[in-house]
């Protein structure tokens, strides 16, 4: 494909070798080059080799066995054209765009130094020049230090590199040398705490790179033992000692300020310690009581943030963010070969806002306790999503949380477990009912069985719940992959059902009523499975709004989708299901009735006891008026993009390589995998909008405006209404009266294309005329 | 040009063929958005940005294309010839990038994809360029990418950048590419409605992307309606 002019040179591999036998020949005297002398190895790789001698020193410049190799490399060079390039097989064009340039400011760390600059001091060299004090700190210095590694802990949750920014506190380098208390006690907390949440995200495993980066400089961790489980107690005495030594004071202000940080890292490390070991090990202490420890450490804080005054400050144009213990470039050269990225260490206000926002998402994410099925643990951790989805130690506290209790709430084989204890919840099969006679029938056991362990097998259960646990982006990438597999568990589930019919049969023509009765159920498995297949699809379709990958254009089909389809059903799959247990809890008041036949006491029990059953056969109730509120909602977007395009204000795409086709089997995909629900094809789709679209334009408004009213009347029958209901609310009134205004004939001459406002709500925009 | 990238081919390009309507006539498309410069990744990670350009202004489609049919006819557009190309390529693509190009990161492309790369000429003064790449994914499906695309900034909102594009896709298009792909940030409003108006959809938002810790999205224009292409690369 090369043209001639940009052609390998014939002999490049001549010229190549021709510079390094000249390297070779200039190097006679010397050994071998030792691979880590090249300096091309990961510094990792460096360290493990030269592991056995004394750690690197990283403040002075690498001595390497260097060889001048100028003239020969000039004279290779004069026999090349310009444009000629010497290549090698393992170092291409490809390779070669990894290369940094010496000397460029954009790519080489190093010219961030003068010459004259000093290097970076390292542990050792700032107690030799006195630069940090390891005795005797003032309660001023202890809380500048301790802010500035708040700030540091934050900003390597937010997903700087360790080195970067914690690992910049000389203090963290070598706690054990630190002769004042306060401050060793608390610089090893820090360390331990480094320890327990890299073991929290990495189980947990929600992690992608742009959240978090797990690795650090591993030496330095490892050159002092992590012993998690003597932080406690050693922050505890340090801190009776400070309070101590304040009772013979008269100003104690700045020591308790002091005491108050110390107690605040004490609670938090324990919770975030206690978390990391209910995910790793099944015999945790379970009377600490996290929620409550938290709130402790939450009613430290107002205290903190307002004595960071008497902390020591940054220096203005300083990158350090405290004036002692901080080498900020100390790592520069220690960093894998890469561009120079700017670090941002946070404000030490916005750290504590940080933590302290932190400190409610793991006080949430307690909640997910309560939850011991599928259905609810599942919309808890689809909301968790919405409100904590930005911090990656929130969502893996939460995986950690949840997968603790479920081992505990559902024991041994706790998914396979969990999973059938969720389905007998959600739409009670009664063949999963323990006291049911057909509970003991091997053959039902025996398929039962082989179902759940195909979910466990098929991992598409517990794999949505972990999605969620994904950043909002990856989320959606996962979430499509995932839809794919739930097919072949519909397909397993309606064998199951039908299975189960097929035994009701042979149990009837035994004659075993009871028995055929309990098998005859409807479609429980796969309402149960096609319910949560729906719920992805929604989730994955309407997510594209929230990461703003729609165009305007593009609004008509998406909207379309759920409206015409999945909302219904949804909300059939919900309905079917409370029918079947209304009529599994009119039989079982039947068969009661038989059996008990009369007794005045008891009658009055029984009277008493249907009005409860009433209530709770209707278990879906609210989220079923919901989703009628947004089948409105998308039947009025839907609606009004479609009268908005025939209107002629919606942009569209001006191209020849532009096919909407294309682009409609691109959007839905992932949909197109399933038996359940058949896939929708484009000419489907554009014969039903050709027949929405007949209508004259400000018909077209007015309708959207009815579907805009529908979702209002929907949203206002709800009792106790949340945020998001109220939200949907405004957005439901405020679409009804644009489209009123357009259907009037407003702004007809300019067609202009509306804004559609989504910061109300990220499904739905605000429609707004400019 | 396949094989012979000697030979000076300069290509006047009728802009008349390239606009094609849709049966619905946009009535307010927002000028010519000029993109800048696009950002791009690399291959293997070393990300790199786009800078942008330049605001729109609301003007008649039907008149803008009509001007900008006058006014690209004084363009001429040719493909990487040599050397002495690339340092027009850096010097035009350079200034608009706030991370590090290194020369290697043009060669490669230039190198490997000569035929790729497409500059727009205003008389003797290059003014424009566009690189891309075409590799087979999966070992079945030929993928072609933007990887850069700047115009010079006098010379923005006058359909230099959709003209390059357009340049860019139909020469892929020829060689079978079955999907274009590019990556551009978040804030790049100019550059996200050229794709858009190109055809291109916003397949996936790709979280902290840049150095600077910007979203990019990831753009894909589908040219053939295969349903086993794969639903990301990656």
């Amino acid at each position: 494909m090369n043209g001639s002019s940009v052609a390998e040179p014939p002999d490049f591999q001549a010229a190549t070798a021709a510079a390094a036998a000249a390297a070779r020949a200039s190097s006679s005297e010397q050994d071998e080059w030792i691979v880590s002398e090249c300096g091309f190895l990961d510094p990792e790789v460096q360290r493990t080799m030269r592991s056995g001698s004394a750690a690197e020193d990283i403040t002075q410049y690498p001595m390497h066995g260097w060889v001048d190799v100028t003239r020969e490399f000039h004279d290779a060079c004069a026999e090349l054209q310009p444009g000629e390039l010497a290549q090698d097989m393992l170092f291409g064009l490809f390779e070669a765009m990894s290369a940094i340039e010496i000397m460029d400011p954009k790519m080489d760390v190093g010219m961030g130094f003068d010459k004259q600059d000093l290097p970076p001091p390292s542990f050792e060299a700032a107690i030799a020049t006195g630069a940090i004090k390891l005795d005797d700190l003032t309660p001023s210095e202890l809380i500048g230090i301790y802010d500035a590694l708040f700030s540091c802990l934050v900003s390597w949750l937010e997903g700087n590199s360790m080195d970067q920014v914690l690992f910049t506190c000389l203090y963290l380098h070598a706690p054990s040398q630190i002769k004042d208390n306060a401050l060793r006690v608390f610089c090893t907390a820090v360390r331990n705490l480094i320890v327990v949440i890299k073991n929290i995200i990495a189980v947990a495993a929600v992690n992608e790179e742009e959240d978090f980066q797990l690795y650090g400089n591993s030496a330095l961790l490892a050159a002092e033992k992590a012993q998690p489980a003597a932080v406690y107690s050693s922050l505890k005495d340090v801190e009776d000692q400070l309070v101590r030594k304040c009772k013979k004071l008269t100003a104690t202000e700045d020591w308790m300020a002091v005491v108050h940080r110390l107690r605040f890292m004490r609670h938090l490390f324990q919770v975030i310690y206690h978390v990391e070991q209910m995910a790793s090990n099944d015999t945790v202490d379970d009377k600490v009581d996290i929620y409550k420890i938290l709130l402790v450490a939450s009613e430290m804080l107002p205290g903190i943030r307002n004595t960071l005054d008497r902390g020591t400050q940054p220096e203005k144009g300083s990158e350090a963010p405290n004036p002692m213990g901080f080498s900020p470039r100390i790592h520069d050269r220690s960093q894998p070969p890469a561009f120079p990225r700017s670090i941002k260490i946070r404000d030490r206000p916005a750290s504590y806002q940080f933590l302290e926002e932190m400190i409610s998402r793991f006080k949430y994410a307690c909640k997910v306790t309560k939850y011991k099925d599928y259905y609810s643990a599942l919309n808890f951790f689809i909301e968790y999503s919405k409100k904590s989805g930005q911090c990656i130690l929130s969502r893996s506290v939460l995986q950690s949380l949840f997968s603790a209790n479920m081992r505990m709430a559902h024991g041994k084989l706790p998914m396979k477990q969990f999973l059938r204890y969720s389905v007998q919840n959600f739409n009670s099969p009664p063949v999963l009912n323990a006291k049911h006679a057909v509970a003991a029938d091997p053959k039902v056991q025996q398929h039962l069985e082989n179902f759940f362990r195909y979910c466990i097998n098929m991992n598409t259960f517990t794999q949505f719940i972990r999605i969620c646990g994904f950043n909002r982006a990856r989320q959606r990438d996962k979430l499509a992959r995932l839809i794919e597999i739930f097919d072949p568990i519909q397909v397993d589930a309606a064998r199951l059902d039908s299975m189960m019919n097929q035994l009701a049969n042979e149990r009837a023509m035994e004659g075993n009523e009871p028995l055929a009765t309990a098998l005859r159920h409807s479609t429980h498995f796969s309402t149960w499975v096609l319910y949560n297949c729906f719920r992805a699809m929604l989730i994955f379709l309407m997510s594209g709004f929230e990461l703003e990958l729609y165009a305007v254009h593009e609004f008509l089909y998406i909207y379309w989708y759920p409206y015409e389809f999945l909302i219904g059903f949804l909300v059939s799959a919900l309905t079917r299901t409370e029918n079947i247990l209304l009529a599994q809890e009119e039989y079982a008041d039947h068969q009661s009735k038989i059996q008990t036949g009369g007794g005045g006491a008891s009658k009055n029990r029984k009277a008493a006891k249907p009005k409860k059953n009433k209530k709770q056969q209707r278990p879906y109730r609210a989220e079923i008026v919901f989703y009628h509120a947004l089948l409105s909602l998308c039947g009025g977007m839907y609606k009004a993009m479609g009268a908005l395009t025939k209107d002629g204000r919606v942009r569209l795409p001006l191209s020849k390589f532009d096919n909407e086709e294309i682009r409609y089997n691109r959007r839905f995909l992932p949909f197109a995998a399933l038996t359940s629900p058949p896939p929708v094809s484009y000419a489907e789709f554009k014969n039903i909008r050709e027949h929405m679209m007949r209508p004259s334009v400000e018909d077209l408004y007015t309708y959207a405006a009815k579907h805009f009213d529908q979702a209002r009347n929907v949203l206002e029958s709800i009792q106790n209404p949340d945020q998001e209901m109220l939200d949907l609310l405004q957005i439901a009134r405020t679409n009804f009266v644009v489209m009123n205004v357009l259907a009037r004939g407003h702004q007809k001459e300019v067609k202009r294309q509306p804004e559609f406002d989504f910061s109300k709500h990220s499904y739905f925009p605000i429609i707004k005329l400019k | 040009m396949e094989d012979d990238a000697s030979g000076a081919v300069l290509l006047k390009k009728d802009q008349t063929s390239s606009y094609e309507e849709t049966d619905l006539v946009e009535k307010d498309h927002p000028t010519f958005v000029e993109e800048e410069v696009l950002q791009v990744k690399d291959g293997h990670g070393s990300p790199e940005k786009t800078v942008l350009a330049a605001k729109e202004k609301p003007t008649s489609t039907e008149e803008t294309l009509k001007v900008e049919e006058k006014v690209l006819k004084q363009y001429t557009f040719c493909v990487f010839q040599e050397e002495s190309h690339l340092g027009v390529l850096q010097s035009l693509i350079d200034k608009e990038l706030s991370e590090p190009y290194s020369i290697y990161t043009y060669r490669y492309f230039v190198y490997n994809w000569p035929d790729l790369c497409f500059f727009a000429l205003d008389g003797g003064r290059y003014v424009g360029v566009i690189v891309c790449k075409l590799e087979s994914i999966l070992g079945e499906f030929l993928q072609g990418y933007i990887a850069m695309l700047a115009v010079d900034v006098e010379y923005r909102k006058r359909g230099i950048g959709r003209a390059l594009s357009e340049m860019a896709i139909d020469a892929m298009a020829m060689k079978n590419a079955a999907m274009i792909v590019l990556e551009t940030e978040l804030t790049n409003k100019p550059a996200l409605a050229l794709y858009q108006s190109l055809g291109f959809i916003r397949e996936r938002r790709l979280l902290r992307y840049y150095m600077n810790g910007v979203d990019a999205f990831r753009l894909k224009l589908m040219l053939h309606d295969s349903r086993d292409l794969p639903l990301s690369e990656d």
